[in-house]
């Protein structure tokens, strides 16, 4: 991406990465939720889920899974979300109160705004 | 319009079964991207023959996992794509286990098993996108019978044929195929410190009564990465004139 996502960017991002896997499998499929389990529900497997994971580190430049996260706690679409927003937002991890959130976002968009500008 | 060139990434081809396989895969219209600690003779006479057209060279440690996943991410990036993984890098380290040093136990493991972990799971980041690919593991005929004075190395080259049966399972569902590679004694730097009469033993109890030349083995890894083998996955091909037999 040219410039960095927003929080709701990334979670229409993972969204569409995971809907194109079911297209293959099932069909289209209209709308997911957070609380979708990847596997119980929507019947991805390990390499579905290997395969998500390559895409979006060629589209978003990051691999949770490398270091941060462990890809067996990622259950549901939800996790899987939160995985590379904190992957993209170190400070979402830290903060707790939803105002402390929007501004660790703002302060690390501008940082990457900057740094893209150098 | 032409077809556009497989890219194949050889571990540790400097030298030896590694220079062969370069080679190889160029002659076969491959890109070809490798890494090595040092760059030797070969490696310059290459860069300078091709002039950067399809072949590409890093100097890059296998002990140093995130240089190894930059290097095939920057291979990717800018070759477009990852056909062909041959894991050949490796290290012979001959001593019995109990007066082995540690150094040198953990470097046997971290550039003969980690290296080819770590560059199987970048490359098959690649692969997976693409739905297909070839990843082929060097392994040895120690890592089939035993003996004396290996029991590193032949734990090591026993891992990467475990590595293939399992990551043939895992990874054939999107056509990505994988294999092992297991020579028995050939010319190479490896033997380069045996004795003569050692080798002439070694040819004596060889059914087809000589040592493997490199050529054999890579024309058993090129078999293995070309269309010919598409059937074929998580097997290890023995290529050791039937010592092992």
């Amino acid at each position: 991406m040219l410039t960095a996502p927003t929080l709701a960017q990334i979670e229409s991002i993972v969204h569409g990465r995971i809907r194109a896997v079911l297209a293959e499998r099932v069909g289209e499929v209209a709308r997911l939720s957070g609380t979708d389990k990847l596997s119980a529900t929507l019947g991805l497997s390990s390499l579905d889920l290997a395969f998500v994971v390559a895409e979006l580190e060629a589209e978003l430049g990051v691999d949770p899974f490398a270091k941060l996260v462990s890809i067996t706690s990622v259950r549901s679409v939800g996790d899987l979300v939160r995985a590379y927003q904190q992957a993209l937002f170190p400070e979402l991890e830290r903060s707790g109160d939803e105002h402390a959130v929007a501004a660790a976002v703002r302060r690390a968009q501008t940082r990457r705004t900057r740094r893209k500008r150098r | 319009m032409p077809q556009a060139r497989k890219v194949a990434l050889v571990s540790g081809g400097s030298r030896g079964l590694g220079a062969q396989l370069v080679s190889g895969f160029l002659d076969r219209h491959y890109q070809v991207a490798t890494l090595s600690r040092t760059k030797t003779t070969f490696i310059t006479k290459m860069l300078r023959a091709r002039k950067g057209q399809h072949f590409h060279w890093g100097a890059v440690d296998g002990r140093d996992h995130e240089a190894l996943r930059a290097f095939v991410k920057d291979v990717g990036d800018r070759l477009g794509r990852i056909d062909v993984l041959v894991n050949n890098a490796g290290i012979a380290m001959e001593g019995i286990l109990p007066t082995m040093r540690m150094r040198d136990i953990v470097e046997a493991v971290e550039v003969n098993l980690t290296a080819a972990l770590v560059l199987a799971q970048a490359c098959s980041r690649f692969m997976l996108r693409q739905g297909c690919g070839c990843i082929v593991n060097i392994s040895s005929v120690h890592a089939i019978r035993g003996h004396s004075g290996v029991a590193v190395y032949s734990a090591t080259k026993a891992a990467l044929d475990g590595l293939t049966r399992s990551l043939a399972r895992e990874l054939g569902p999107r056509q990505i195929r994988v294999n092992s590679v297991a020579p028995g004694y050939f010319d190479s730097d490896m033997v380069s410190d045996m004795a003569e009469e050692q080798k002439r033993r070694i040819a004596r109890r060889t059914p087809l009564g000589r040592l493997a030349r490199i050529d054999d083995v890579a024309n058993a890894v090129h078999f293995l990465t070309s269309d010919q083998a598409s059937f074929i996955t998580g097997q290890t091909l023995v290529v050791d004139g039937g010592i092992t037999c």
